[in-house]
């Protein structure tokens, strides 16, 4: 039994956290401890717990959650993918010419500075309110963490690495594919999770401030609820981008990090 | 003149540059290597081995000459393999097969099931049957080491260069690699070029020694007719292990 503790020591402990605060929770909200406002401050986890279902069944203006988690993810997922198709494609050219290095080194190091939802409003007088907007804000979030992560692996590879990779006759693209980043991959993984976690919070963010009708997601909908003071479904809401957050993290991130690095013996 | 050199080094000088400091590491340095010979090259910390090794690999710009089979070489490639003192010298990402295999592949072995062949041919040479499937960081040193020259084998280059690739061994595993490298020296055709600062070293695998002194000024070149298991108790050990000593201990003033 001890040593049953001493192993699952985090879990427990995590789980006994969860367990009292919920409890907190619950004591608070049915005892009307906050006061009259109590219930639309902390509504009950029984009422989360059934606006929780509600979302999905019924959701809002006639669409399920299911919908509006769809196209948020379809947003992510596709500015994801150009973001870090470019990062790859700008930071290799990088390795393959110096001039194009200190130009494309210089525009991360500013653009990298910059918040994606302050550069809205100028991509929304240029293009209107579209959902290539969210998508562009997306790329933004990702594309220069993503692309800093490798240009500094690039640099941090050992020496020997790439003479190895000469030594076999290997130049230019070759080398680039076949030895800058595998021998960069923990930096890239680190990109991926930071430009990933800064995608993920500017597009809620974006969806928030300039919901868009043809393409409404998870932001929308929790300001729909807040606006109309669903507050019990607003919570439910933030569940489900938790554990989307959640479900990224650990059952996509984690797996490549494990099937590459940790393999490799690169990290430990 | 000896008409099978395979390696011909004319006048190379090599400076470096640090905060407008110059530093002069090789000067003027001239030497031919006959095919299929053990060069072991001798020499203080600091005068300019490895610098000389890795201008022949083309790893670094020198003003002079370095021919390879009369063809002049100035970038990297597999007709000279260095094997390097770093054990770290695998690609992490590929197993212990998928290192020699990938090599193979970037080099014209196109046939999958032919780099598997002489991968596997070169891994029994060097003793490694069973660690194909092994990636780098589960092996230990000399295993590491062991790969790098099954690697280099397997690439049939004309000459392989070693820096000192024993040197940060155990002195049983040192020993056992010696052996090997030697097995394999005289039962293959390979020119090779073996830089070390151990004297005991370079006479048990050098048919040819040469002690660089200060500025890659060549100090001793003779042959070493040593037969061969070398040990101490061997007929001009004791000589030979002193004038190499001496003249290094001169060098190192
Ligand atoms: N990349 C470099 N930049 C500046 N100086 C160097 C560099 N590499 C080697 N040197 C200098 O060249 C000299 C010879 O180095 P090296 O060839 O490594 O010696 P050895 O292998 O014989 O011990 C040393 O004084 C070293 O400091
Ligand atoms: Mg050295």
């Amino acid at each position: 039994m001890n040593s049953f503790m001493k192993k699952h020591k985090p879990l427990i402990t995590k789980l006994i956290f969860i367990v009292v605060f919920l409890s907190i929770w619950e004591y608070v909200s049915i005892g009307n401890k906050l006061g009259p406002k109590t219930e639309i401050i902390l509504p009950s986890l029984g009422a989360i717990g059934k606006a929780f279902v509600k979302n999905f069944v019924q959701g809002y203006a006639g669409q399920s959650l299911w919908i509006y988690i769809g196209n948020s993810m379809w947003i992510l997922l596709v500015g994801l993918f150009i973001g870090i198709l470019l990062a790859f494609v700008f930071s290799g050219l990088s390795i393959i010419n110096e001039t194009f290095r200190y130009i494309y080194d210089f525009m991360v190091s500013i653009f990298d500075l910059l918040p994606g939802i302050a550069l809205l409003p100028v991509v929304i007088i240029i293009f209107g309110i579209r959902v290539e907007v969210i998508i562009f804000l997306v790329v933004h979030s990702v594309l220069w963490p993503m692309s800093r992560n490798i240009l500094d692996g690039f640099s941090s590879i050992p020496r020997i690495f790439i003479e190895a990779g000469k030594n076999i006759n290997l130049r230019g693209l070759d080398l680039v594919l076949s030895i800058y980043l595998p021998a960069a991959a923990t930096h890239i993984i680190s990109g991926l999770k930071s430009g990933w976690a800064r995608a993920w919070r500017g597009l809620i963010s974006a969806e928030m401030i300039f919901g868009i009708a043809s393409s409404p997601g998870l932001g929308l909908y929790i300001n729909q609820m807040r606006t109309n003071l669903n507050n019990a479904e607003m919570y439910a809401t933030l569940l489900v981008i938790i554990i989307v957050g959640a479900f990224v993290q650990y059952g996509i991130l984690q797996p490549i990090e494990n099937h590459t690095i940790r393999k490799w013996g690169m990290v430990r | 003149m000896k008409d099978n050199l395979v390696l011909r080094v004319n006048n190379l000088s090599k400076e470096f540059t640090n905060n407008n400091e110059t530093n002069e590491v090789i000067k003027d340095l001239s030497l031919s290597v006959e095919e299929n010979t053990f060069t072991c090259i001798l020499g203080p910390s600091g005068c300019g081995k490895t610098t000389l090794l890795r201008c022949i690999a083309g790893f670094e710009d020198y003003a002079g000459e370095i021919f390879v089979d009369d063809v002049l070489c100035k970038e990297p490639g597999i007709d000279r393999i260095m094997v390097f003192q770093d054990f770290n010298q695998l690609f992490p990402w590929k197993t212990v097969i998928g290192n020699i295999k990938f090599a193979l592949k970037k080099n014209g072995v196109t046939d999958a099931s032919e780099q598997e062949k002489i991968a596997k041919e070169m891994l029994e040479k060097t003793h490694l049957s069973g660690f194909e499937d092994y990636y780098p960081h589960q092996l230990s040193g000399g295993m590491k080491q062991r790969v790098a020259i099954a690697k280099a084998l397997a690439l049939k280059p004309r000459i392989i260069l070693m820096d000192e690739p024993f040197a940060a061994l155990d002195a049983m595993t040192r020993t056992e690699l010696q052996n090997e490298v030697l097995k394999i020296f005289e039962e293959n055709n390979i020119t090779f070029i073996f830089i070390t600062h151990n004297i005991q070293e370079a006479i048990m695998l050098g048919d040819r020694i040469i002690v660089l002194g200060l500025g890659g000024e060549v100090l001793i070149d003779e042959e070493n007719h040593i037969q061969k298991p070398v040990t101490p108790a061997s007929n001009g050990y004791g000589d030979l292990w002193k004038k190499l000593h001496d003249s290094l201990y001169l060098a190192k003033r």
